[in-house]
C-alpha cells in the first residue's frame, strides 16, 4: 500500500496554517456539526471509528472520552500530550507546526463531548516553533469565535492554553505531565488501582482527559465524515483502524514523516521512505526507542497494526521507526539508547533510578572493550528486575530495548564482550557528555 | 485454597488458619482509611475484613505479617517510591478463580477493595524484594561499621531479612559529599541516601515549612534545601529519626555512640509544657540523645528541635555539685546538715517566701508547699512570672492537643505556636492538612502558622487588648465608627476584625499562651477572650508555656487569697517584710520582666537560698546554694499544659552532692515539722492524690480532674 494522506493532506501548505485557509479546505465543519450533536453521539462516533491512542499505548480513545462524568460537578480539563520526547519520533512536531488547527479543532471537539472547561497543550520545551505555530492558531481561533466564550453562538465555552515543558522526557508520562502542569516536580503520580483514573481525578483532582496530539487531530475527520467511514481504513488488520503517522529515520533514503493506513507492511514503509542506504537492512526499531528491536527477518512480512506488530515481536508504539543497516553495531546502539533512559529517569523509584544507571555503566564498559563474561546475563537479569517493578512506564521502556536486543542479537553482545570490539568493526562513536 | 505453589499456610499462626473470617479492630496508626465500610480481602489465603481503602501495608499487620518498607510512613501520604513493598495482587472472579495482575503492586499505595487477593510470600515477591535491595545497595556505601545508623538501620535490617547476600555490582559507586551540614543540627551524608523522600515529605506534610526538596533527577537525585540555604526549621530533628538510612545524622550525636552501647529509657521532655514522650538515650551515665516516642495524645511521634537538641545542660560542666554556705564574706563548700541548720534558723518564723520555676516534679513542688506551710508557717509561694497573674490554672485549657484536630476553626491569638507550644502547632497544622480546619493567625509578628492560616492578621505590638476589643465589637455588630479607637491603636481595620469574628462559632478553639499575660492590659485581654468564648460558644485555651508550670498551679503553688504573689514577694523583700527567700530552680532575671525590682529584692533580702541543678548568676546574692538533681536523675510526675499527668523515671546518677529536690524538702520537713518522712516519689504522689482533689485517682497519662477537656468553657 502507498501513503494515505489524511491528517497530512494539506501539510506543508502555508495557507492551511491560517484560519481562512483551514476553513477553505474543509476545516471546522466538524465543529459546526458537533455543536448540533448530542454529546454522547460524538463519543459514539469516536467509538465507531475504532480510534486508539496514538501516543504509544494504543488505548481505545472512546473509553477515555466516555470516562469523564456525565453529571458535571467539577471543572473538566482536556489535556493534549505534546511532550513528544520518544527518541525517533517527530510526528507531533510536524502536526503542530503545519496543521495546528487540526489540533485546536480536535481538542475543542473533545471539550464539547466531555464538557471540558479548558484545554491545555503541554508542548515539549524544545519545540519552540511548534509552540509558536500553536499560539498563532489559537489566537486566530479565538478571534474568529472558534474558542473562548460562546463558541459559534452555541453557548458553549472552551479555553485553550499552551504549557511549555522544561526538557524532561518523564513529563510525557501522563501523570508526570499533570504534575508538571500543576507546578510540581515532573514525577509520575499514583495510578489506578492505587488512585482514581485521570478521567475521575486528574488535574487538581478534577476529571481530566489526556490524549496525544495525533489522536486529537484524528477527531475532526471522524466527527465530520463519521466513525464508520474512518473505520474503513485499516480494516484488513485485527483491531487497528485509520491512518498512522510514522517518523522514519535511520539509514533510509528519504527520512521523514509518512502517513500510512494500518495494514501496510513495514517493508512498504521502508520503500516509501527511500529504501536502505549504505547497506542492507539489519534491524528496525518500529515504534520509538523503547519498543523491542526487530531483526531483518522479523521485519519481513510484518504488518503495521497494534496486534500485528505484537505478533511480529515489537510494537507500533509512538511510530518512531528507525531502520538500521548492516554497518550498525547493535551493542553501541543499545548503549546510546540506555544512556538516554539513564539521563531521563526522574529518580522517583528505585528500579528505574538505580537500574538504568547500572545498565548504562555495564554497557559503557562493554563498548569500551572491558566486557566480562556474564555481563549479558547480568544485563538481562537487571532488565527483569526493572520491567514491571518501576513506578511508571519509563522503567519498562528502559528495560525493553536492552532485553529485546540481547534476545534477538545475542551473538553481537557475545562477540563484543569476548573480543572487546564490535562485530561489524564500527568504531566507538562520540556521544555528547 | 487457590492452589498457589509457594505459599505455605503452616507458616501462619494456627488460630488464623482455623478461623478464616476475622474482623480485627482498626489499628491506631492507620494512615489512610477512606471509609469505615468493611471489605473482604484475602491475604496469603486467609480471608479477612478490613475498612475499604485501608492500605495493604497496614492490612497485613492484622495477620501479624509484615511487608518491608522504606519510603512508607504511616503519618504521611504514601508515595510508592522505593518499591520495597511489592506484593502480588489478584482479584477473585465470580467463578471463584483468581485473576492475578501481571505486574507486582506496591503494598503501600494499594487501597483494600472487595475481592482483592494479596500474596506476600511468593517466589516472585521474594525475588522482587531482593532486586530492589540489590538496586538500593549498588550505590550505597557499605560503611555500616562507622555509620551512626548501623545497628538500628532499616536498610541493614531489610537487607539481612530479604536482601541478596552478595553484590553483582563491579562498577564505580556514586560519590557525593559525606558530611554536608544542612543546619547546625542536621548533617547530610549524600552517599548513603536512598532517595525515599521521607525527609522531603516531612517538611511538606508535617512541619509544613517545606524546607527540603529533591534536586536533579535520575541517579543524581538528592534531597537538599532550596539553593543550599540553611535547613531552617523548628522541627528539623525529626528527619534524622525517620531517615531509613544513615544519610541524615544529628550533628550532636554524630560518631558519639553505637546504638547497642546505649541504654534507653522512656522520658518526658520538659523544655516546654507540651511534655512530649521521648526516648532518653544515655551511655555510661551521660545523656547522649533524645528521640521521639509514640504518644498519640501528645506528640504522636515528633519532637521539636528546642527539646531534642536542648538537653545538653544535663551533661554541662556548669552543673551545681556542692552545697555552698556563706560564712561572713566568704562562700565555702559545706555539708547538707550545716546548710539545713542555717536555713531552718532563717526561715522559721514565717517571714519567708519561695519563688518557683522550671522543670521540677509534682512531688518536689508538693513537698516544698508542705515544707513552707507546715515547717516554715508561711504561705507565700508563687510559680508564676508573668506581669499579669491569674489563678485560673487548668480551667483555661479545655481543649486537649488531640481534640484540636477536629475543630472547624482555630484562632491563634498573640502567640507564636511553633516557638512556645510546638506540638500544639503541629496539631493545628495537621488539623488543617488532614481535616481542612481553618486557622486564623492573629499575632503581632509573622510566624510559621502563616504558612497555612486562612487569615493572618497583624497588629501593632502590645495591643492585644485592642485586638480583642475589636473582635468583640465585630461580634456585637458595631458600626464602623465604633472601631475608631481600637482600629487606630492596633492598626487593624474594622473589616479585618469582622473577617475574623464571623468565623468564630461553637466549633472554634481560641488558643493563646500564658505569655499573653506579659502584654499591656493583659487582664482586659483575658476578660475579653472569655467574653468572646461565652458569646460564640467556642472554647478558650490559655495554655501554660514552661516546664511543669501547670503542675505547680494545679498544686496551688500560686499567690493570692491572702498569700503574696510573685510581684508582692519581690516587693516584700525590698521593704524587708520577707526576710528569707527561696529560689527554687529559677532565675528571676531570666523570668521576670522587671529587672530592677529583682535586683533590689535579691540585694535586700537577708537570707537567700538558691536551689537548682545548674550554677547561675545568682550565686553572688546567695546565702546558701543547694545542688539538686535534674529531671532525668529522679523519679517524678509532671503535668502538661492540657492537664495530663505523666510519670517519668530517673535513670542517671545526680552529679556530686546533688539530691532530688523532693528528698531535700522531705529532710527539712522532718527537721521542722517532724512526722514520718516521705521515702520515695510514688509515696508522695499517693499523698498528693489524697490531699489535692484534682489529682485523686489520676493515673499515668490521664488528665487531672480540674482539667476539663472538652467540658467547661471559660
Amino acid at each position: 500500500m502507498a501513503e494515505l494522506k489524511l491528517l497530512f493532506e494539506h501539510a506543508g501548505n502555508p495557507a492551511y496554517q491560517t484560519i481562512e485557509g483551514y476553513i477553505a479546505k474543509g476545516g471546522y465543519q466538524a465543529l459546526d456539526k458537533a455543536l448540533k450533536m448530542e454529546r454522547q453521539a460524538i463519543i459514539d462516533q469516536i467509538k465507531a471509528s475504532g480510534l486508539r491512542g496514538r501516543g504509544g499505548a494504543g488505548f481505545p480513545t472512546w473509553i477515555k472520552w466516555n470516562g469523564l462524568p456525565k453529571e458535571k460537578t467539577k471543572r473538566h480539563h482536556i489535556v493534549c500530550n505534546a511532550d513528544e520526547g520518544e527518541p525517533g519520533t517527530f510526528k507531533d512536531k510536524q502536526l503542530m507546526e503545519e496543521t495546528p488547527f487540526l489540533l485546536v479543532e480536535g481538542m475543542t471537539l473533545a471539550g464539547i463531548a466531555c464538557q471540558g472547561d479548558a484545554g491545555y497543550i503541554y508542548i515539549r520545551g524544545e519545540f519552540i516553533d511548534a509552540a509558536k505555530a500553536m499560539r498563532k492558531a489559537i489566537d486566530e481561533a479565538y478571534a474568529a469565535g472558534f474558542l473562548g466564550k460562546n463558541i459559534r453562538g452555541s453557548g458553549i465555552d472552551f479555553d485553550l492554553y499552551i504549557h511549555l515543558g522544561a526538557g524532561s522526557y518523564e513529563c510525557g508520562e501522563e501523570s508526570a505531565l499533570m504534575s508538571s502542569i500543576m507546578g510540581e516536580r515532573g514525577m509520575p503520580r499514583l495510578k489506578f488501582p492505587h488512585a482514581p483514573l485521570p478521567t475521575i481525578a486528574g488535574l487538581w483532582d478534577e476529571p481530566t482527559l489526556i490524549n496525544n496530539v495525533e489522536t486529537f487531530c484524528c477527531a475532526p475527520f471522524i466527527v465530520n465524515k463519521g466513525g464508520e467511514w474512518y473505520a474503513t481504513m485499516g480494516a484488513s488488520t485485527k483491531n487497528s483502524r485509520g491512518t498512522k503517522l510514522f517518523s522514519v529515520s535511520g539509514h533510509v533514503g528519504k527520512p521523514g514523516n509518512y502517513e500510512i493506513e494500518f495494514g501496510t507492511t513495514l517493508m512498504e514503509l521502508l520503500e516509501m521512505s527511500g529504501g536502505m542506504t549504505g547497506g542492507k537492512l539489519k534491524a528496525c526499531v518500529p515504534g520509538g526507542s523503547s519498543v523491542p528491536i526487530m531483526t531483518a527477518e522479523m521485519c519481513d512480512g510484518a504488518i503495521i497494526g497494534y496486534e500485528e506488530m505484537m505478533q511480529a515481536g515489537s510494537m507500533v508504539g509512538s511510530g518512531g521507526c528507525m531502520f538500521l543497516n548492516d554497518k550498525t553495531c547493535i551493542v553501541q546502539f543499545i548503549w546510546r539508547t540506555a544512556m538516554f533512559y539513564a539521563v531521563e529517569s526522574c529518580g522517583k523509584c528505585t528500579p528505574c533510578r538505580e537500574g538504568t544507571k547500572w545498565m548504562l555503566q555495564i554497557l559503557e564498559r562493554i563498548v569500551k572493550g572491558n566486557g566480562q563474561p556474564g555481563d549479558k546475563e547480568l544485563l538481562l537479569d537487571i532488565t527483569s528486575q526493572i520491567d514491571g517493578r518501576s513506578f511508571c512506564g519509563l522503567g519498562d521502556a528502559a528495560a525493553w530495548p536492552v532485553a529485546g536486543a540481547i534476545k534477538v542479537f545475542p551473538e553481537e553482545f557475545d562477540y563484543y564482550i569476548a573480543n572487546g570490539k564490535s562485530i561489524v568493526g564500527s568504531p566507538l562513536p562520540m556521544v555528547p557528555a | 485454597m487457590h492452589g498457589h505453589k509457594t505459599f505455605d499456610s503452616s507458616a501462619l499462626p494456627r488460630a488464623l488458619t482455623e478461623r478464616p473470617r476475622i474482623l480485627v479492630q482498626p489499628l491506631e496508626s492507620m494512615a489512610a482509611v477512606a471509609e469505615t465500610r468493611l471489605v473482604t480481602i484475602t491475604i496469603n489465603d486467609v480471608e479477612l475484613q478490613v475498612p475499604k481503602g485501608e492500605l495493604i501495608v497496614e492490612s497485613v499487620k492484622r495477620l501479624g505479617l509484615e511487608i518491608p518498607i522504606f519510603c512508607y510512613h504511616a503519618r504521611m501520604k504514601p508515595v510508592g517510591m522505593c518499591r520495597m513493598c511489592l506484593v502480588e495482587v489478584g482479584f477473585k472472579q465470580p467463578d471463584g478463580s483468581v485473576r492475578k495482575m501481571p505486574k507486582p503492586q506496591a503494598g503501600c499505595t494499594l487501597p483494600a477493595d472487595n475481592n482483592m487477593v494479596i500474596y506476600t510470600d511468593t517466589e516472585m515477591v521474594h525475588r522482587d524484594r531482593k532486586g530492589v535491595l540489590e538496586f538500593l545497595l549498588v550505590n550505597h556505601p557499605l560503611d555500616c561499621p562507622i555509620c551512626d545508623r548501623g545497628g538500628e538501620c532499616p536498610l541493614q535490617n531489610n537487607t539481612i531479612f530479604y536482601g541478596p547476600s552478595t553484590t553483582r555490582f563491579t562498577e564505580l559507586k556514586r560519590h557525593l559529599p559525606k558530611a554536608y551540614p544542612l543546619s547546625q543540627y542536621v548533617t547530610l551524608d549524600l552517599e548513603r541516601c536512598i532517595q525515599c523522600g521521607r525527609c522531603v515529605r516531612f517538611t511538606e506534610e508535617i512541619s509544613g515549612d517545606a524546607q527540603l526538596a529533591f534536586r536533579f533527577r535520575g541517579s543524581n537525585m538528592q534531597p537538599s534545601t532550596f539553593q543550599l540555604l540553611d535547613f531552617d526549621s523548628k522541627f528539623s530533628g525529626n528527619v534524622i529519626e525517620i531517615c531509613p538510612v544513615g544519610a541524615l545524622t544529628s550533628a550532636k550525636y554524630r560518631f558519639r555512640a553505637r546504638p547497642w552501647d546505649l541504654e534507653t529509657s522512656p522520658f518526658n521532655c520538659l523544655e516546654c509544657s507540651n511534655h512530649c514522650s521521648v526516648w532518653f538515650d544515655h551511655r555510661a551515665g551521660k545523656f547522649v540523645r533524645m528521640n521521639g516516642r509514640t504518644n498519640e495524645a501528645v506528640n504522636e511521634e515528633w519532637t521539636c528541635d528546642k527539646g531534642k537538641f536542648g538537653q545538653d545542660w544535663i551533661n554541662d560542666s556548669n552543673r551545681s555539685v556542692k552545697v555552698m554556705v556563706r560564712k561572713g564574706d566568704a562562700f565555702a563548700e559545706s555539708t547538707w546538715s550545716e546548710a539545713y541548720d542555717q536555713i531552718i534558723a532563717a526561715f522559721s518564723g514565717g517571714h519567708c517566701a519561695a519563688l518557683i520555676g522550671g522543670k521540677q516534679s509534682n512531688e518536689s513542688l508538693f513537698l516544698l508547699g508542705k515544707l513552707f506551710r507546715d515547717g516554715f508557717k508561711s504561705n507565700h509561694l508563687d510559680s508564676r512570672w508573668t506581669r499579669h497573674l491569674t489563678d485560673d490554672a487548668l480551667k483555661l485549657a479545655p481543649d486537649t492537643i488531640a481534640s484540636l484536630e477536629h475543630k472547624k476553626t482555630i484562632l491563634i491569638l498573640g502567640t507564636s505556636l511553633a516557638d512556645e507550644l510546638p506540638m500544639v502547632f503541629l496539631r493545628a497544622r495537621k488539623a488543617w492538612f488532614k481535616n481542612g480546619t481553618q486557622v486564623l493567625n492573629v499575632t503581632a509578628k509573622a510566624n510559621e502558622a502563616d504558612a497555612f492560616a486562612t487569615q493572618s492578621l497583624r497588629y501593632d505590638e502590645d495591643h492585644e487588648a485592642d485586638v480583642v476589643a475589636g473582635i468583640r465589637l465585630a461580634l456585637e455588630g458595631a458600626a464602623d465608627d465604633a472601631f475608631a479607637l481600637v482600629a487606630r491603636r492596633a492598626q487593624v481595620s474594622a473589616a479585618d476584625f469582622r473577617a475574623i469574628a464571623k468565623e468564630l462559632g461553637p466549633d472554634t478553639a481560641i488558643i493563646t499562651s500564658r505569655s499573653i499575660f506579659n502584654v499591656g492590659d493583659a487582664g482586659d485581654v483575658l476578660d475579653g477572650l472569655q467574653a468572646i468564648a461565652r458569646k460564640t460558644g467556642c472554647t478558650f485555651n490559655c495554655y501554660a508555656v514552661n516546664g511543669n508550670d501547670a503542675g505547680a498551679e494545679a498544686l496551688g503553688l500560686i499567690g493570692g487569697q491572702g498569700s503574696l504573689n510573685t510581684r508582692e514577694i519581690l516587693e516584700a523583700c525590698v521593704n524587708y517584710r520577707v526576710k528569707a527567700l527561696w529560689l527554687f530552680d529559677c532565675n528571676p532575671f531570666d523570668l521576670y520582666p522587671d529587672h530592677h525590682l529583682v535586683n533590689d529584692a535579691l540585694e535586700s533580702v537577708a537570707f537567700l537560698v538558691v536551689q537548682g541543678s545548674n550554677s547561675s548568676s545568682l550565686t553572688p546574692y546567695a546565702s546558701v546554694v543547694l545542688p539538686s538533681a535534674a529531671p532525668a536523675e529522679q523519679d517524678g510526675s509532671y503535668v502538661n499544659m492540657e492537664g495530663r499527668l505523666q510519670r517519668g523515671k530517673g535513670m542517671l546518677q545526680a552529679p556530686g552532692d546533688a539530691k532530688p529536690s523532693w528528698r531535700i524538702f522531705s529532710e527539712l520537713l522532718l527537721r521542722t515539722a517532724g512526722g514520718t518522712p516521705y521515702f520515695n516519689p510514688s509515696e508522695i504522689l499517693q499523698a498528693i492524690g489524697q490531699e489535692v482533689p484534682s489529682f485523686a485517682g489520676v493515673g499515668d497519662g490521664e488528665l487531672l480532674k480540674s482539667a476539663v477537656a472538652g467540658g467547661v468553657t471559660a
